[in-house]
């Protein structure tokens, strides 16, 4: 599903981010990744949607080597992947229907059938009384459901989730973990990044610790594995 | 992208250029026009002048002798007609720059022979001439190639002028248009920025754009033809009730007017080619 080997991120003149970074994710499995704030997490995650080029090494998504893809090809992945942004990136003009078909619109599908599908996943996300809100009018707590249904309303194979909880308190940010286990056990691959250490710890999953440019794994009981070149699956 | 700021620009940039372009192509379109017109009308024929009678000549004798070269000119291979323009006729062609005060009637002026040649005849002027002058010294045969050349190399000039005007005009309209779509772009940038994540193709992102600029540029054409319209209408009417008669007729033929409708749809495109290639080119900056 995923593979980095070696893979190397800094900015223009700036630091590493990630320094030779190797690990890997196979399909179906859900991970946490986890560590400090400017540890890297949200640059690990720009580089899985394809929103950043890396400065060194290789990596492969579903099977095929980024560096190889062409323009057209890297649209066709990132359909295959869903994201889910700190700051929800939810469009203020588009209703909360609109901005959730958003993903189903740019494959080129229209009608009746996107809105009866988005309602239904809305509906499973407890938002049926909101489908013609607009942003700015919900909740912090709504925003980032809707968020959440933008991702995963096309299916992906790859879920990306920026600090999800980020945004709301522990008991939604517990049924929001629920609401990511749900989609896992569908098939859907899950990344989630969070700075939220018991949140972590209450889901028996495992972690990536990102720490001055490497990578570690730890499982439940979270016991770091060896090397930070650990297969993650 | 409606509500964007740039928008309410747009249009208006593209109805003044569309404005002016129309008026330039209006300007070749009607030299064209004219000068077609008499070029068909002077091709085809020659004035012979015959000085003016002399203090010693009796109207008898000049008005045969006018006579005489009408005869010769209608002997002459490929004339058709040759007839002798009476003072009346005479007068009438001086009215527009003399007015009608009747002082014709105390001017030396010359006797005039208009000839009508045969389609594609081409007479030997010189040899003609020669002839004439036996007859009526000092006798002039204008073929009006001078003054016909002068006119088609104005006519040229013209044109050249306006497609020089359309295509500045052009260039000013696609440089507004890539400025306005970068400022769109910068304002839009979060859309485009989601777009892109959740895997729209440039060619989408670029189409919602392209079609943007296509309605305003079209909105914006049309109004720069209406107003251009009706400058054109009001020029020629003002002409008309005006007896303007140095000037031609400037009113604009039907094919004339088809052509000034092709500038709206014309701009529209090149703003949305122009929208295109700016967010495409934009776009390949990102990862």
């Amino acid at each position: 599903m995923v593979r980095f080997e070696e893979v190397s991120l800094h900015y223009d003149a700036g630091p590493e981010i990630l320094s030779r970074v190797s690990f890997a994710l196979d399909p179906g499995s859900f991970h946490f990744v986890a560590g400090p704030s400017g540890a890297g997490k949200s640059s690990l995650l720009r580089l899985l949607f394809l929103g950043q080029q890396p400065s060194g090494g290789r990596f492969s998504l579903f099977g095929r080597n980024v560096a190889g893809l062409s323009r057209g090809e890297r649209a066709l992945v990132r359909r295959r992947i869903g994201v889910v942004f700190q700051d929800f990136r939810l469009l203020d003009h588009l209703t909360v229907v609109e901005n959730v078909a958003l993903p189903l619109r740019v494959t080129g599908q229209k009608g009746q059938k996107i809105h009866e599908h988005v309602t239904e996943l809305l509906s499973w996300v407890g938002l049926a009384d909101q489908l013609n809100a607009f942003p700015p009018t919900l909740s912090g707590g709504q925003q980032q459901r809707v968020a959440i249904a933008r991702a995963v309303i096309a299916r992906p194979s790859l879920l990306l989730a920026d600090e999800p909880t980020g945004n709301v308190d522990d008991r939604l940010a517990v049924r929001l973990l629920y609401l990511f286990e749900e989609l896992n056990k569908l098939g859907t691959t899950v990344l989630i990044a969070t700075h939220n250490e018991s949140l972590v710890a209450r889901f028996s999953h495992p972690v990536l610790r990102l720490k001055d440019g490497s990578i570690t794994l730890e499982r439940a009981p979270y016991v770091t594995s060896s090397t930070a070149a650990g297969n993650a699956a | 992208m409606d509500r964007d700021a740039s928008g309410p620009f747009l249009p208006w940039i593209v109805a003044v250029m569309v404005y002016l372009a129309t008026l330039a192509v209006a300007a070749a379109l009607l030299v064209n026009q004219v000068t077609e017109r008499w070029q068909k009308d002077l091709a085809d024929g020659l004035t012979v002048q015959v000085p003016p009678p002399a203090a010693e000549d009796s109207a008898a004798a000049y008005g045969e002798r006018i006579d005489q070269l009408v005869r010769l000119l209608s002997d002459w291979p490929g004339v058709v007609r040759a007839q002798r323009l009476g003072p009346d006729e005479i007068a009438g062609l001086l009215e527009p720059w003399l007015g009608e005060t009747g002082a014709t009637q105390d001017l030396p002026l010359p006797g005039l022979i208009a000839v009508e040649l045969a389609p594609g005849a081409a007479p030997d002027v010189a040899a003609l001439t020669a002839t004439l002058h036996a007859v009526a010294p000092g006798v002039l045969v204008d073929d009006h190639q001078r003054w016909l050349g002068d006119l088609l190399a104005l006519g040229q000039s013209v044109k050249v002028g306006a497609l020089v005007v359309v295509l500045l005009i052009i260039f000013s309209a696609a440089t507004a248009v890539v400025f306005l779509t970068r400022t769109g772009l910068a304002i839009h940038q979060r859309v485009i920025g989601l777009l892109h994540v959740i895997g729209a193709h440039d060619t989408y992102i670029a189409q919602q754009f392209q079609l943007h600029a296509l309605r305003l540029g079209l909105v914006g054409g049309l109004v720069g033809l209406g107003f251009a319209a009706a400058t054109i209408l009001s020029v020629g009417a003002w002409l008309r009730a005006s007896r303007n008669e140095v000037l031609p007729d400037l009113a604009l033929s039907l094919g004339s007017w088809a052509i000034l409708l092709l500038l709206p749809p014309a701009t529209a495109l090149v703003a949305m080619l122009t929208a295109r290639l700016t967010v495409l080119r934009s776009l390949a900056r990102m990862p």
